[in-house]
């Protein structure tokens, strides 16, 4: 196991090298630099500041330095947040963010999977079919209607929740970020319940739970003992793009609910090439991306022993 | 082979029916199918694939997934309760306790994900008063008993760590652990191979003779029966055709399909040259059969009435059964002949 | 047919009807079985054909903004200019009850008050708009003067107001007949510079300068704290991705525009003759020459007749052909996106299933690396940086999408490679193309094209997040996306603007999945537990 785990990990840095060589050259090779624009400064200055900024190298000696760089956890300066450099802003922001997509994500597990056991085990019930429409609609809305729609009714209409604010920052109660984790994990509830479901039904048609049932086990025993672990397998690996999911789908989360988090830097920063910040936002959130599949591979591994460790 | 007659009777079946429902209409799987099995009896089921063998005693343990199955007639007598009638409750003490089932595909029969010792021991703690320990040691005896080697240690492995034979080794195991009066064994040896087959079956008759565990074997193997069982049940479209003992089937079988069945067993002492003998054409698609003997089409000794009506259950020796119209009397098959055609009209 | 029907009954021993089903029937017959399933296909079939026939329908152009008619409510009976009257004189009420004028029960003021405060502005102007019109018929409240004036003017305008559509303008050119919207730029420069009488270097500056300001101006409404440096600095970036094509294209329909807009003027003094005169009949469709060589067919109506059934935006364009025209773009990046990741999943799919060995395993440790990317992510700075055209979007979204086919792909083939048939293509001489083209993609493409069909929502879904965020389809074209992010911004005030595209989008989207889930089912019953 150990050997796997640690496989696994040197199998994680060609990946994150990629994704750094990949966001570093598309970000250079675009038209229009950071001080492109600032045709009143003077061709000394200007070269001042690319030079400060190294950007008078040449691109392959950049990149050299940028790796290095990157290797020691220094992202660099923001070429537009003059004062601050990369990794302030994203410390001071990523944390937002983290607990809002943790959050989102362990309640769209909870309820998916709870929701989903109970529709596969009362099929064709209420219990089956409120669930599974709750999915229809998950599945059909997309996040940037829903989310502006429940900020609609339930902070404006019914004034239920504040409007703006995250628990997080200035004291603001815990409440605001109800609307955003619901908005963000219903789209996830309705794959992981939908998921659910069907590879609940799949495993309790099998071979090994109908052995379990002519030992005369319970109903809630084969349920929770039996058949939860492997019906559990696909819902684990989905959760590796579900994680993908919900960090895109945090951008919009955050926009709308403004949550002072990391996409609001991303969007910004892709609009004013603001070269560091992008790459830096990339690779922290291909690096969280990375780890969340990391650790699904290790509990897949876990859960089914079928699974070689070679 | 002695007659199981002075034992007492441990189970009967009478005129079960099970249906499934499907897109094209109601399969009647299992149509009135009737047998006992005394105390240490073993009973042999044969017919082809898809004759009902496995729905018939799925139903006796009310095991039939439904929806789409449903048990819609008959009784089970288990030492005289009816299994039909009781409670979800008493049902799981009799399920694993009492009645004990193997199945076809020891691959998949075993959950892949638990250790066999999780396995074994949640059984016998679900119906013996033994703790965690206990347990562990009733399995471990268990495993030796049916050929594990180091079976302490095996214990607690995984079943894809096991191969075939293996693992239908642990299920019987599994099985009889909690010493139960009747194994149901449900084509224990199809998924495997034949080397190992040979073995696994006398695995089961040495177990279940040395246990006292009645025994229903299914099958569609005649020479498996030949070497297991005391008595036979020959399946044909859901329903029983014919039911003898083993040595009075072999010696005069009544029903064609029975006698066709026997033709087509090979033999090593038999001619070379001589084609090995077969039933020609399909069983029937069960779902909305009109009423007629099933087999007819393929029968070589067809006549009229055949065609319209199913055939009573006729006693043709001692316990020794069968529905043909060729072992009724000419009066019979007239009668039946005029009434299926009135109905008709 | 008859004859064929009867071929295809058998019936056996038993009266059995023996029915012999291709696997693809047996799949039909299961789908038309799933009510969901029907009702989702026939309603994405009635989007797409409206799409596909956009502008064949009789709805207002899309990008025709009449400012008079901006934030119009949606209404099936009231006209613009009953919806306009009806908008100015909600707001007479409210400053008539500002000042005291217009007189409410104590409770309504406390009403109003508070709902002030919570800034809902509707509730407001509902209820002074009933209780002054309650109060005008009572006798109880009047205008007075420089009010009822306004309100004369506008009805008089409502009355007269006439919308002149060019529907086409044309131009002898260098000997030729052209209508000028199939000119290049530098025709149209030359054209337009030849009706100024102005030099065409001279004008080339005033255009690109136009453009400069108008992306200035695009940047500021996006982002409020841009300015000085950092506006200049980010309005040259844009100028920049644009590149001079770019520009070019712009500029061309600004040309357009300003042709159209001369036209318009010479031909304005004939049609108000006409109307003058009383020999013009609404709506009317006409042709003019005019002096200056240009040839005009355009369409005369009168202006606030229209309908705005969907209600308009905030530009004064009718909203219910911007959905339709959305439309088109979601459906249409929908279904390039799928046919194109489809083509690169099966290429790369097959060979790796087909050749195996070293191939399938680069293309597959390959496909595991693009896996772990954050690949939307990717899309956006593409989106950001190489500039926000259509086609940019669709090669961004395609290229990140084919992996999951070509996954599949390549398990089919790895499962059919050693199938009897193909080996006894094989030992027939077969090539690898023919046998990969001729006999494994035929043989897993209806799984393929299931699962395709699952995609199409979750390529609607990416455009249309990019195009919220702003960074997908950019005006005056509209899809889906675009319009809901620009309606949230004033989702209090015209919830409207919100809620008809979304309803719009989410019909669709719901039967796409119930069309997909059934498809699956149907032909792929076994392989339930994957998305």
């Amino acid at each position: 196991m150990t050997k796997y785990i640690i496989r696994r990990l040197i199998g994680m840095i060609p990946t994150l090298f990629i994704i750094i060589t990949l966001s570093f050259f598309i970000v250079r090779i675009a038209p229009g630099g950071p001080f492109d624009g600032e045709r009143a400064l003077p061709e000394a200055v200007k070269r001042n500041i690319e030079a400060k900024y190294h950007m008078d190298e040449p691109l392959i000696v950049q990149y050299g330095r940028y790796l290095f760089d990157v290797v020691r956890g220094d992202l660099g300066p923001s070429y537009k947040y003059k004062d601050y450099d990369v990794n302030t802003l994203i410390a001071v922001s990523l944390p937002n963010s983290v607990v809002l997509g943790s959050m989102a994500m362990i309640v769209a597990i909870i309820f998916g999977v709870s929701l989903g056991t109970v529709a596969a085990v009362r099929q064709n019930t209420l219990l089956d079919y409120i669930p599974m429409i709750l999915a229809a609609f998950g599945l059909s809305i997309p996040l940037f209607v829903f989310a502006p729609l429940l900020q609609q009714i339930f902070c404006m209409q019914l004034g239920w929740f504040p409007t703006t604010g995250w628990f997080m920052n200035n004291g603001a109660p815990l409440r605001t970020a109800v609307l955003p984790v619901i908005a963000l994990s219903f789209a996830y509830y309705a794959d992981i319940a939908r998921l659910t479901r069907s590879s609940m039904v799949e495993t309790l048609r099998s071979d090994y739970i109908r052995t379990a049932r002519a030992k005369g086990m319970k109903n809630s025993t084969i349920i929770f003992k039996h058949a939860m672990k492997g019906a559990m397998l696909p819902i684990v690996s989905y959760l590796g793009p579900a994680f993908a999911g919900i960090l895109t789908g945090s951008i919009v989360v955050e926009q709308v609910f403004l949550v002072p988090g990391l996409g609001k830097f991303f969007v910004q920063s892709s609009f004013n090439r603001d070269y560091t910040l992008i790459v830096g936002v990339v690779i922290v959130y291909s690096a969280i991306l990375i780890v969340m599949n990391f650790i699904v591979d290790i509990v897949y591994a876990y859960l089914d022993p079928r699974i070689s460790y070679k | 082979m002695s007659s199981f007659k002075d034992a007492n009777v441990l189970l009967e079946v009478k005129d079960l029916r099970t249906h499934f429902k499907t897109d094209n209409g109601i399969l009647k799987a299992v149509d009135g199918v009737s047998f006992t099995v005394h105390e240490g009896e073993t009973v042999g089921l044969v017919g082809e694939s898809g004759c009902g063998k496995s729905v018939t005693n799925l139903s006796i343990m009310r095991l039939v997934p439904s929806p789409p199955g449903k048990i819609v007639g008959g009784e089970v007598l288990y030492r005289g309760t009816d299994i039909m009638k009781l409670s979800e409750k008493e049902l799981r003490n009799i399920r694993g306790n009492k009645i004990s089932m193997i199945f076809q595909d020891p691959m998949t029969s075993l959950n892949p994900y638990l250790r066999i010792s999780t396995q074994m021991i949640e059984t016998i703690r679900l119906h013996q008063n033994m703790t965690k320990q206990e347990a562990r040691e009733r399995a471990i005896t268990m495993l030796k008993l049916v050929g594990i080697p180091s079976a302490e240690s095996r214990i607690d492995c995984y079943p894809h760590q096991f191969s075939g034979g293996m693992r239908q080794r642990v299920m019987i195991a599994m099985a009889l652990s909690c010493n139960a009066d009747l194994l149901i064994a449900d084509e224990p040896t199809t998924a495997l191979d034949v080397t190992i087959q040979a073995q696994i079956l006398e695995l089961i008759k040495k177990i279940t003779e040395q246990l006292k565990t009645a025994v229903i074997l299914i099958t569609h193997d005649l020479g498996v029966v030949a070497g297991m069982c005391d008595k036979v049940c020959v399946m044909y479209a859901g329903r029983i055709v014919e039911s003898a003992l083993t040595d009075d089937l072999y010696a005069s079988p009544a029903h064609p399909y029975t006698k066709g069945l026997i033709a087509s067993v090979p033999k090593m002492d038999g001619n070379r040259e001589e084609r090995l003998f077969s039933i020609e054409g399909q069983p029937p698609n069960v779902i909305d059969l009109p009423p007629c003997c099933p087999f007819h089409p393929r029968c070589n000794r067809t006549c009229e009435v055949c065609r319209h009506a199913y055939p009573p259950v006729k006693q043709v020796g001692e316990d020794h059964y069968v529905a043909c119209w060729l072992a009724c009397s000419e009066e019979e098959r007239k009668g039946a002949l005029e009434g299926a055609e009135n109905n008709g009209k | 047919m008859a004859l064929f029907r009867k071929k295809e009954i058998a019936t056996n021993e038993f009266n059995q009807v023996i029915v012999g089903t291709s696997l693809t029937k047996e799949a039909w017959k299961r789908l038309k079985k799933n009510k969901l399933a029907v009702v989702g296909g026939v309603i994405v079939i009635i989007y797409t054909l409206i799409a596909l026939c956009a502008s064949l329908l009789p709805i207002y152009p899309y990008d025709e903004a009449i400012t008079v008619h901006r934030n119009l409510r949606p209404s099936l009976t009231k006209t613009a200019g009953d919806l306009m009257l009806e908008q100015e004189m909600k707001n007479l009420f409210f400053q008539a009850w500002r000042q005291g004028r217009l007189e409410l029960s104590d409770e309504e003021d406390a009403q109003i008050e508070a709902w002030v405060m919570e800034s809902k502005t509707n509730q407001v102007w509902d209820l002074v708009y009933a209780r002054g019109m309650e109060a005008l018929e009572a006798g109880s409240f009047e205008w007075n003067s420089s009010e009822q004036s306004r309100i004369d003017r506008m009805l008089n305008n409502i009355e007269t107001e006439t919308q002149i559509t060019i529907d086409k303008v044309s131009v002898v050119y260098e000997g030729k007949t052209m209508n000028i919207e199939d000119m290049s730029y530098e025709e149209l420069r030359g054209l337009y510079a030849s009706l100024l009488g102005v030099d065409e270097n001279t004008l080339e500056e005033s255009l690109v300068n136009e453009v400069r300001s108008a992306v200035s101006n695009e940047l500021r409404s996006k982002d409020s704290t841009l300015s000085g440096e950092d506006l200049d600095s980010s309005v040259e970036m844009e100028m920049d991705a644009l590149g001079e094509d770019g520009i070019h294209d712009r500029a061309s329909t600004n040309i357009i525009g300003y042709i159209e807009q001369i036209a318009q003027r010479s031909a304005n003094s004939d049609i108000q003759a006409m109307i003058d005169s009383g020999s013009m009949t609404f709506p009317y469709e006409g042709t003019f020459d005019l002096s200056n060589g240009l040839h005009v067919e355009l369409e005369v109506t009168k202006m606030h007749e229209r309908r705005y059934i969907f209600g308009t935006d905030y530009l004064g364009r009718d909203l219910l052909s911007r959905i339709i025209y959305g439309s088109q773009v979601s459906i249409a990046v929908g279904i390039v996106g799928t046919v194109t990741s489809i083509f690169i999943g099966i290429l790369v799919g097959s060979l790796a299933g087909y050749l195996g060995g070293k191939v399938d395993y680069y293309l597959m440790r390959f496909v595991d690396i693009m896996y772990g990317l954050p690949y939307m992510l990717l899309v956006i700075i593409c989106m950001a940086i190489f500039g926000r055209q259509i086609v940019n979007l669709f090669f961004a979204l395609a290229l990140v999408s084919w992996l999951t086919i070509a996954r599949m792909v390549r398990g089919q083939i790895m499962s059919l490679k050693n199938q009897e048939y193909v080996e006894a293509a094989r030992s027939m001489g077969a090539g690898t193309m023919h046998i990969i083209f001729k006999h494994m993609i035929p043989n897993s493409l209806s799984i393929i094209i299931v699962y395709s069909t699952i995609r199409i929502p979750a390529f609607i879904m990416q455009e249309s997040f990019l195009s919220f965020l702003g960074l997908g389809v950019q005006a005056p074209y509209a899809s889906w996306g675009s319009l809901i992010g620009d309606a949230v911004s004033s989702m209090a005030l015209y919830p409207y603007k919100l809620i008809i595209p979304s309803i719009v989008m989410v019909i669709f989207l719901f039967s796409m999945n119930f069309l997909g889930d059934g498809l699956r089912d149907a032909f792929d019953p076994q392989t339930k537990n994957q998305l």
